[in-house]
């Protein structure tokens, strides 16, 4: 039963009594802390017709003129609002809602449900940061973009990496955005841990197909972040203490109401350990120094209510790993990271007609400088954005939800800058390209209800892209439908075309922060899909929503890099491409609980990724699968079956416990299935074991699974609230397979000389990343 | 805060726990089917006999018997035909073993007569297997890229020395090299042995050490010239030794200079470099 709030009556002036509907329009806040909510739903109860918020908390729906209406408000997690109008004109009306104990949650449910199922987008998952704090993770940092890959469809990389593989696409065709600004490698610590903070994030939100055309620029995922914007009411603040990382933020009104700030930051301190360590043996002859490292990062937001009908936004993040190993006679420094900053405007030109228009830089560099006594040695590359685009959403009616607007990115690419010589200046040599590009987009869409069954999302993106020498030109048609079979059943489908402008060039299947980004050239073509949807959805018994749903895509210009590729410090990469094609197909499937004691969610992909045709770029390059004859061959992410079950269980105000559990086929690996013996020529090693590689990713490493355990011990001192997490990751102590590597194992040295030996036998070794891991996590709030 | 005591324990107890753990196990694989390739190595250097290493490929898990006839006898591929066009004449490589004592090298067909020093003509391979199946290849000898100065550098606060070997790269001209160190004798093991190409050294080159010779320590430093093809074999070579047990490189075939329907890898090339020797002294 919804509690009802307020009734409101509103005679206004004159002029509105002409019109047949009037326009309400706002934004649905947070009571606690004036956070808008982003998907928050406005139902008329009266008609039966609703609307939601955008991802700026701004929605707008249309009512009938003098006539009485009730308006509900709800988000899940929160208590709903519901008001009865009686209008005469257009009218802004900004909503809180509060968290608390709901009377009704079923129903609350079901109807965020019908939200869910009303909406013509599909392919989508969304992850909140309640449920990313409590699933456990490695080392208990909480990690919102490791959460989202327990959702169906979105596989991660290998043991311990942040890799994304969205439906059979490869890393970099994930367009991963934090307040709109481009975050290129979301990686810290190789991978272990991604760039988000988790207390800085308000809401992540993953696309996997079904591209709304406000979207472009990679072929298979749009994965938007979007940090929180302080605290507006009072001054707050949260953090906490891990195994390796703490973290605080602080947040609160600048002026109330009306403007906020929050500053969040994260660093590690194994370093301060491995330092001590390391003084402790420093005469020690025998004892190599633990190399530093560390990782941190910084968010800041400002937001600031210009007027009525315009905000202003200024958020920022910076975040560096740092990596370093010195000696008497030399010094090896490695450090990379992502700068991003956003200037967001909103204006409301009309209940109907509301725009956000956004300036965004982003910088993502690695550099690597070695130092020898009289000699040094320095490498990096980097990729720096400057974007304006700006947005309209228009709503002409309850019918219609129009959506245009442009943007325009500048790219500057530094590729593989190498600088090295010596302090007598006798030697002297430098590599290293420059590019810079434009990247444009432009688009059009409209969701239209063509009746209370069906509804279509239609439009179309164009897209381009230039240097010096070449232009590209992307028309990027976008469909989107649902059928609401009845008021349980939905059936749901999509198309969309996308065009990727910018390739990351890496040697590896795995995510590493010397991976180059690359712009689209004369010979390198930009990377193009195809991708269609269809599925159903289901609520069962009003508490459970079901999903089952398939995809095909194919995708053209994938780039390999050719047998024995030089990549470093090389002025002609593009000779060292293959290009081909892809294509993938799978069957997605999960079933949903989102609020009561148990919450949670199973998930289950069953998928296939083949690459073909390849080619390579320079006429005498090789390509071991195609000069060999061997066809087509399936990428290291090719996962044949994943399957996440995540349960929560909030057990009372003071204790919530959480398990996940994981299953998925095993990646592919390339091993040699042959050897040889090389003696070489005199003064060289005579080579006992030389692996003979033939077909690419030709062996299967065995299934992956894990249970991870999570327990939360809140307590509610007068200051605020605490809690100790406790999270016990791979429960049952099993050793997935990072790795596996063929060992020869030579005899004992004889004595004799011999520089011609043979192993007795060679052995196959799997090395794990990590045993059973628990860890304990101090998190306050104040 | 009690509980903090505690969690420290708790942590310190944890990361213990995981350096006691071992990640690292043996396990039973099944590797695909793999069918045996014919491997050539022939080094034409000049002044010394043609001759031409003839093996073959095996599973990778084959078992390895003691190194005797039989062992060769299984490893070694016998009754090719093996012939060397140069210049108008042709150099039969007769099937039988030869151990050259003085770089402790076997080869299993072998031609008495001296590679002449030529870096203008083309060495011409062909083999033709038992079974009628062929290997063609062509080779050149390179001119030698010359080491202009091999410097001592004594490190201030120690006794122990680098050693740096200078050399210059003719910048209009793609090269390729390999560097080799060793200590005390071509016999050892070579303390450096690695390819490069020029992209990254313009005129002025250097190749250093780090501090870890002595008085008295005799070092030898060798310049080779390489031609492209060597210098992909090498690298493939090293690529697929190197990456079997790291996770973040790519592995790589063998890139051979070889033709012909056998489907055989290795390499056809001329050797040609510059050696210099030095005892160290302060």
């Amino acid at each position: 039963m919804y509690r009802s709030i307020t009734f409101l009556l509103l005679f206004l002036v004159n002029w509105g009594l002409a019109q047949q509907s009037v326009t309400i329009s706002g934004r649905i806040l947070d009571e606690d802390n004036g956070e808008t909510l982003l998907g928050a739903t406005v139902l008329n109860a009266t008609q039966g017709v609703g609307a939601t918020t955008n991802e700026y908390g701004f929605y707008s729906i249309s009512v009938p003129a003098q006539d009485s209406v009730r308006l509900v408000f709800s988000y899940v997690g929160y208590q709903p609002r519901d008001f009865s109008l009686f209008l005469f004109r257009d009218t802004t009306l900004n909503v809180s809602l509060s968290t608390g104990v709901q009377l009704d949650e079923v129903v609350v449910q079901a109807n965020s449900y019908k939200e869910q199922l009303n909406s013509t987008e599909m392919s989508v998952e969304a992850i909140t940061t309640r449920e990313a704090k409590l699933v456990p993770v490695l080392l208990g940092e909480s990690d919102i973009l490791k959460t989202v890959q327990l959702k169906p469809g979105i596989p991660s990389g290998s043991e311990g990496t942040t890799g994304i593989f969205v439906r059979g696409g490869s890393n970099d065709q994930n367009l991963i955005v934090l307040d709109e600004a481009i975050v290129y490698n979301a990686n810290h610590l190789f991978g272990f841990f991604s760039t988000f903070n988790t207390d800085a994030v308000k809401d992540l939100k993953i696309y996997k197909g079904g591209f709304p055309p406000q979207y472009g620029g990679r072929l298979s995922s749009v994965i938007d972040v979007k940090l929180k914007e302080g605290n507006n009411k009072q001054f707050a603040g949260s953090g906490g203490i891990g195994l390796i990382a703490s973290r605080l933020t602080l947040e609160g009104p600048i002026q109330k109401e009306k403007s906020s700030f929050i500053v969040s930051g994260r660093r590690t301190y194994v370093d301060i350990f491995t330092r001590a360590v390391n003084r402790s043996k420093e005469d020690n002859p025998d004892f190599n120094p633990i190399p530093d490292y560390y990782f941190y990062d910084l968010n800041t937001k400002i937001n600031y209510e210009l007027g009525e009908k315009d905000r202003l936004f200024l958020s920022g993040y910076f975040g560096r790993d740092v990596f370093g190993v010195n000696g008497d006679f030399f010094d090896f420094d490695f450090d990379w990271g992502n700068a991003t900053g956003t200037a967001r405007w909103n204006h409301i030109f009309s209940p109907r007609l509301f725009a956000n228009t956004t300036f965004t830089y982003s910088d993502y560099q690695y550099n690597i400088q070695n130092r020898v006594t009289g000699f040094s040695f320095r490498v990096g590359s980097n990729i720096r954005d400057a974007n304006l685009k700006t947005d309209f959403y228009f709503a002409p009616n309850n019918r219609h939800s129009i959506r245009f607007g442009a943007n325009a990115t500048y790219h500057q690419f530094t590729v593989g800058r190498l600088k090295a010589g010596s302090d007598d200046g006798l030697v002297n040599f430098s590599a290293g390209q420059d590019f810079s590009g434009m990247e444009y987009g432009l688009y059009f869409s409209d969701d239209i209800d063509l009746s209370k069954k069906l509804a279509i999302n239609g439009g179309l993106r164009l897209s381009g892209f230039g240097n010096d020498n070449t232009f590209y030109f992307g028309i990027e048609p976008r469909l989107a439908a649902r059928y609401s079979i009845n008021d349980r059943w939905v059936a749901k489908a999509s198309y969309a075309r996308m065009y990727q402008y910018l390739h990351l060039i890496s040697s590896a299947g795995l995510a590493l922060p010397t991976d180059v980004w690359y712009p689209s050239s004369d010979r390198v073509k930009p990377q193009q899909s195809h991708q269609v949807a269809a599925g159903v959805s289901y609520i069962l018994g009003g508490q459970f929503l079901l999903n089952l749903e398939g995809y095909y895509k194919n995708m053209d210009n994938q780039l390999q890099f050719v047998d024995g590729a030089q990549l470093f410090a090389n002025d002609d990469l593009e000779e060292e491409f293959a290009v081909g094609e892809g294509e993938a197909y799978g069957l997605e499937f999960s079933i949903e609980k989102k609020q009561g004691k148990w919450t949670g969610w199973i998930g289950y992909t069953l998928a296939l990724i083949r690459l073909k045709n390849f080619s390579t770029l320079d006429p005498n390059g090789r390509f071991a699968q195609e000069s060999e004859g061997f066809g087509p061959f399936f990428p290291v992410y090719d996962r044949r079956h994943d399957l996440s079950v995540v349960l929560m269980f909030e057990a009372s105000r003071r204790l919530a416990a959480t398990a996940t559990f994981v299953y998925g086929s095993g990646d592919l690996r390339w091993l040699a299935p042959g050897r040889f013996t090389i003696q070489d020529i005199y003064g060289a090693d005579f080579e006992a074991v030389v692996p003979d590689y033939r077909e690419r990713n030709n062996y299967r490493l065995p299934p992956y699974h894990r249970l991870d355990l999570g327990i939360v011990f809140r307590f509610f001192p007068k200051w605020g609230e605490t809690d100790l997490t406790l999270s016990v990751v791979n429960v049952y102590d099993r050793r997935n397979t990072f790795f596996i590597y063929l060992e020869p194992e030579f005899p004992e040295d004889d004595g004799t000389g011999n520089t011609i030996e043979f192993p007795d036998r060679i052995a196959a070794k799997q090395v794990s990343l990590f045993p059973i891991l628990p860890s304990l996590t101090w998190n306050f709030k104040f | 805060m009690d509980h903090l005591r505690y969690f420290f324990l708790l942590a310190l107890v944890s990361m213990l726990g995981v350096l006691a753990c071992d990640l690292e196990q043996e396990v039973d694989i099944d590797l695909p089917e793999y069918e045996s390739r014919v491997v050539v190595e022939c080094y034409l250097e000049p002044g010394q006999p043609f001759s031409l290493l003839l093996s073959r490929s095996l599973p990778y898990f084959s078992p390895f018997p003691p190194l005797n006839q039989e062992f060769l006898e299984n490893i070694l591929v016998d009754s090719a035909r093996v012939e060397v066009f140069y210049d108008g004449r042709t150099y039969e490589l007769s099937n039988q073993l030869f151990f050259n004592p003085f770089t402790r090298k076997l080869f299993n067909y072998h031609s008495p007569e001296k590679v002449p020093f030529d870096t203008l003509s083309t060495f011409q391979l062909s083999i033709t297997m038992p079974d009628g199946q062929t290997v063609l290849a062509s080779a050149q000898i390179l001119p030698v890229v010359k080491i202009d100065s091999l410097v001592v550098q004594f490190n201030e606060s120690d006794t122990l020395a680098r050693v740096l070997t200078y050399f210059t790269d003719d910048p209009d001209v793609k090269n390729y090299y390999r560097r080799m160190f060793h200590r005390s004798s071509l016999d050892s093991a070579a303390v450096q042995d690695f390819s490069v190409d020029d992209r990254i050294l313009e005129g002025t080159a250097v190749f250093g050490t780090g501090y870890n010779y002595a008085v008295g320590d005799t070092i030898i430093s060798t310049l080779f010239h390489l031609s492209p093809d060597y210098y992909e074999f090498l690298e493939s070579l090293e690529d697929a030794v190197s990456s079997n047990g790291n996770p973040f490189a790519q592995p790589s075939p063998i890139i051979s200079n070889l033709r012909g329907t056998a489907n055989a890898m290795g390499i056809f090339t001329g050797i040609s470099y510059d050696r210099q020797a030095i005892i160290l002294r302060k």
